[in-house]
Order: structure tokens, then C-alpha cells, then sequence
């Protein structure tokens, strides 16, 4: 499908959401008022609605899901696995036990308060994120099928819940309402210097996705295969496991672990009939995945209902039709 | 004709006891069927003149470049390989396996050119389809349309017509053929000896041996069916 068409419209709905959430909300200001305080001319609590409530919320919607798509599409074509994703491969589990170690055992030692606080989370979800990727990228030489890869992801995140769960258990009262409200994700609480930092991910991943669009589609054909059609092996499995780590984990970081996501954006996008080469599903993956965040964050901000669980309503029940629906997720592919 | 392959002095990394000390040369438009045991070092042999394993010593050039010496990239455009399972798993069509052939080859990757790869390759009818849906025997002919398109030289083959009906094998070695009339050269390891000696291209051959059977040879005579079972037999 080489139309543009999928593609004007995806730009179209994204623009149109991030619009509508921009002159919504709580606050309940006039068309005017917006208008001028996002030109600076309007009033302070206008101006701080605008500039630091909405606009960096939205914007974080539409990086995070961008990001997310993009890693999910990542983990796909590099585990030629239709069912991989940051979740699913206990990413986000170890991104999460990476903010819970420095947000509840950080607390509890050093005072370190806000949950929301930049830089050690930061550096908590990449660890434990990264951690994870590395893992998946040493062992999966000896995976023999495809499932196997999916129930070691499973366990890794299993093991990281038990311990974020030792970790709670031993968490001073604050820290752990902190954490637990962090952990039903929402993109309310990041702000312009976490949006600059998710530019500064995301552009050389989505540029690299491009550049290396051909090398990814050579190496679902095989290791072997991709290695005789000039493919460095090594370069390319660092690469595309650093970057879907690196975007998982920041989101995780900000955002908490966002659910379902990174997993189903590439699915949407091949629903709508775009599937073959990498290069084709890049954009239309990047934007569904900007613009499905953009839809669930007005959701969340209409219904009150926390962000995983409108993306886990939504997102379950797409997934389990693809594996029962058509029947097409794992039939067509054999286990070699 | 560019395309030549030397080797000398080669000693594999695999199987432990080795097969002696390689040393041939393969110029354009020839074959060189390698035949031996499971487990007696084919796909080793083809992997390290691939330039994918390290040699234990000797050295394999192509055009008088030393193979081990160079970047992927540049390996591609010298050779193709074809393992014996086309890909599973992959949402590649068939067009799209032509076209990254073509790249990788370092030729232009535009739409005539897929097209006639395509048609030269008899995969054109499958163009749209993704490879994942066509049967064993019709991706594997797209393996085959994907090394021929990629390389102009030399085409590694191991065991390809291994998971092949008798229309499939036969399919396969008549492309195998028809590469030689265009001056590709040609390392195909197989069990499939009658098949080799019906296609009648065979020429050059080679038995991996131990040691102690020998070693490996390159026997003199053309190939023949017959000739090649008795040596892997033992009976000289």
C-alpha cells in the first residue's frame, strides 16, 4: 500500500486531537483567553495552563506513544516476533524496578522525595530497562521458538514485580502512594526539560530506523541470511535493542509504565493494511502511536480513569483478537 | 568474467579431526559440488568461504581480495549464500526479497530491474505475495532468485533442495544451470547426488573426508553419481 492517503489522514487525526486537548479542560477559560496566553499576551494563570499544564501534556503524549510505537515495531521486526513489545519482553518490568529502587529505596534511605524528580529516575528506568534489553540480547540465540522468547520476557517481569513488591513493602507511606500513582501512568507529570530529552531519543531513533530500514528487513530473513547480504549482525542486534531499551525505558521514566502501547500500535497500523517493509511502517507507526496516546490522555482527562487502564481496555481485547480473531498472528508462522 | 575464488591452504575451524588442507581455485561459469557426510564439515567449508567463520589457517580471496578482510557490505556485492530453509516468519513479499537482493548486490534496485530478476528467477507470478505463505519448495526458488539477483559472481549454496520434493530439486538445479550459462560461479554442498548427476552441469567435485579416510579430495574425473557414493562408502 503505497498510498498517502493513510498517511494525511493519521497527520490529520493527530493534529486534531492534540488541537481539541489543547482547548479543553478543567479550567474552563474562554476561546480568547487561550488564545492570547498561548501568544503570551493573555494572563498568568491563563499563560501557566497553557505553557506548563496542556501544551507540555500533550506534547509528552505525542512523544511517549511515538516512542513507544517506534520500540514495539522495533522488537517486532528484530525477534521476527508479531507479539513482542516493551511490555511483553519485561522492558518496562525492569524500568520499573529501576524507578522503584531509586523513588522507594532512594526515600527511604536519602530523603529523596518527589517520585516526579528528574534525573535519578531517569537513570533508574534506563539501568533497569537497559538491563533487560541486554539480557534478551545475550540469551536469544537459545531461544528455539518463538514462544520461548515471550515466557522469558513473562518471568523477567515476574521477577522484577517480586522485588518491586519487596521494595513496597518496605517503602515509607508517601513514597509508596507516589510510586503506585506513577506506576498507573499518566503523561500529567513531565515537563518541558523531559520533552527536550525525549526529542533528543527519539529523532536519532527515528533517523536510524530509516537509514537501517533495509538491513531490519534483510534480518528478518535470518541471521544467516542477513550476514550474506551485508548485514554486521553485531552492529545492527546493539543498535535496534539499544534504542526500542533506550525510548521504553525514558517513557517508563516519566510516564510509568505505559501499557499496551508499544505492543499494539504496530498491529493498528497493519489493520489498516500497511504492513511489508520496514521503511513503509515507520511513519504511519510513529504517528498511530502519537496519535492512540493523544485519544487515551483525553480519555483519561474526560473519564478520570487511569491511563493504563483505558489503554489495557482498549489494548487487551485488540491483541487477544489478534491471536483468536483470524487466527493470523501465529498460524502462518512456523517455529524455527 | 570477474568472480574468481582462490583458496589455499585453507584448514577448517570444523569438525575437530578436519578434512586436511584446502586448496582449489574457481573461475567463472564453473561448479564445484561438494559432497560428505553429515557432520563432515560442508556447511563449514561454505560458511568460512563466506566469510562468516574464521579460517584456522589458509586464506580465501575472491578477485584477489582476501574475503575474511572484508566489510559485509562489500562481501555482499561478491557473493550470495543460500541456507537449506528459505526464512519463515518474515512479512517480506517476494517482490521485496528481489529489490533488497538488488541493494544488497549494489545494483540499482528500481522496478525494471526487480521485474526482470524476478522473471529470470520464475518467481514473477508470487510478486506480491509475502514468502511466509508459499509452500517449501517455492520460497526456496525465491532464496534461489535472491542470490542470483544479488550476486554476479558467486553463489554459496548448502544443501539447498534438503526439505525439496523431486519437482522442487529438480527446479533447483536446473536454476543452478542456467547460472553457470550466464557465468556465476558455483559451490553447492548437497546430499542430492542423483539429482547433481541428472542435471548434467556437474562438473568439478569434491569428498570431505577425515584424516584418517583420506582427507578431503578433488577428484580429477567429472562427476558422476555413482563415483561419489562409493568414495563416501569408502571403497575406493
Amino acid at each position: 500500500m503505497n498510498s498517502r492517503w493513510p498517511m494525511l489522514f493519521l497527520g490529520t487525526a493527530m493534529l486534531a486531537l492534540f488541537v481539541f486537548g489543547l482547548f479543553s479542560g478543567p479550567a474552563h477559560l474562554a476561546w480568547s483567553e487561550e488564545w492570547s496566553a498561548l501568544l503570551g499576551t493573555g494572563g498568568a494563570t491563563a499563560e501557566t495552563i497553557m505553557w506548563q499544564l496542556r501544551l507540555p501534556r500533550l506534547v509528552t503524549a505525542v512523544l511517549s506513544g511515538a516512542a513507544l510505537g517506534l520500540s514495539g515495531l522495533l522488537m517486532q521486526t528484530f525477534f521476527r516476533n508479531p507479539l513482542a513489545g516493551p511490555g511483553v519482553l519485561g522492558v518496562s518490568s525492569g524500568a520499573t524496578l529501576g524507578v522503584a529502587l531509586v523513588a522507594l529505596g532512594g526515600a527511604s534511605m536519602g530523603g529523596v522525595t518527589g517520585i516526579w524528580d528528574m534525573g535519578p529516575q531517569v537513570m533508574g528506568a534506563l539501568m533497569g530497562g537497559g538491563a533487560v534489553m541486554a539480557l534478551l540480547g545475550l540469551v536469544m540465540g537459545r531461544f528455539r521458538s518463538r514462544t520461548a522468547l515471550l515466557i522469558f520476557g513473562l518471568m523477567v517481569g515476574y521477577l522484577a514485580g517480586a522485588l518491586v513488591t519487596v521494595l513496597q513493602a518496605g517503602a515509607e507511606a508517601g513514597a509508596l502512594q507516589a510510586f503506585v500513582h506513577w506506576g498507573m501512568g499518566s503523561f500529567a507529570h513531565s515537563g518541558w526539560a523531559s520533552c527536550a530529552i525525549m526529542v533528543c531519543a527519539l529523532t536519532p531513533a527515528v533517523f536510524w530506523s530509516w537509514r537501517a530500514s533495509s538491513s531490519l528487513d534483510m534480518w528478518t530473513m535470518g541471521a544467516l541470511t542477513a550476514a550474506t547480504m551485508g548485514v554486521d549482525e553485531r552492529r545492527l542486534s546493539w543498535t535496534a535493542l539499544g534504542m526500542a531499551g533506550v525510548l521504553a525505558a525514558l517513557v517508563t521514566a516519566w510516564c510509568g509504565p505505559v501499557a499496551f502501547l508499544g505492543l499494539a500500535t504496530p498491529h493498528l497500523v497493519r489493520a489498516a493494511g500497511i504492513s511489508g517493509r520496514h521503511a513503509a511502517m515507520l511513519w504511519p507507526v510513529v504517528l498511530t502511536g502519537a496519535a492512540v496516546a493523544l485519544l487515551a490522555d483525553l480519555v483519561v482527562r474526560l473519564a478520570g480513569v487511569p491511563l493504563n487502564a483505558v489503554l489495557s481496555l482498549v489494548g487487551a481485547p485488540v491483541v487477544l483478537m489478534l491471536i483468536v480473531g483470524k487466527g493470523r498472528i501465529f498460524s502462518k508462522v512456523r517455529n524455527r | 568474467m570477474k568472480g574468481k575464488m582462490m583458496c589455499s591452504g585453507l584448514t577448517l575451524r570444523h569438525p575437530s579431526e578436519g578434512v586436511g588442507t584446502l586448496s582449489f581455485a574457481l573461475s567463472a561459469g564453473t561448479a564445484l559440488v561438494v559432497v560428505g557426510r553429515n557432520g563432515s564439515g560442508k556447511s563449514t567449508l561454505l560458511k568460512t568461504l563466506a566469510g562468516l567463520l574464521p579460517a584456522r589457517a589458509g586464506s580465501v580471496s575472491m578477485d584477489g581480495v582476501e574475503i575474511a578482510a572484508m566489510r559485509p557490505q562489500a562481501r555482499a556485492r561478491k557473493l550470495a549464500f543460500v541456507p537449506s530453509t528459505p526464512p519463515r516468519g518474515t512479512v517480506l513479499t517476494v517482490q521485496d526479497v528481489i529489490e533488497l537482493a538488488l541493494e544488497a548486490g549494489g545494483h540499482q534496485a528500481d522496478a525494471t530491474s526487480v521485474e526482470q530478476s524476478m522473471l529470470q528467477g520464475g518467481v514473477h507470478p508470487w510478486a506480491q505475495l509475502p514468502i511466509d505463505t508459499l509452500s517449501d519448495g517455492m520460497a526456496q526458488r525465491v532464496m534461489l532468485a535472491r542470490a542470483a539477483a544479488q550476486s554476479e559472481s558467486l553463489i554459496l549454496l548448502d544443501e539447498p533442495t534438503a526439505f525439496l520434493d523431486v519437482v522442487g530439486r529438480r527446479e533447483v538445479m536446473a536454476d543452478i544451470g542456467q547460472w553457470l550459462n550466464v557465468g556465476k560461479a558455483v559451490v553447492l554442498a548437497t546430499h542430492d547426488l542423483d539429482a547433481v548427476q541428472e542435471s548434467g552441469w556437474a562438473d568439478r567435485w569434491m569428498v570431505m573426508r577425515s584424516p584418517s579416510q583420506g582427507g578431503a579430495v578433488l577428484p580429477d574425473e567429472a562427476f558422476s553419481s555413482h563415483a561419489a557414493k562409493s568414495m563416501l562408502m569408502g571403497e575406493e
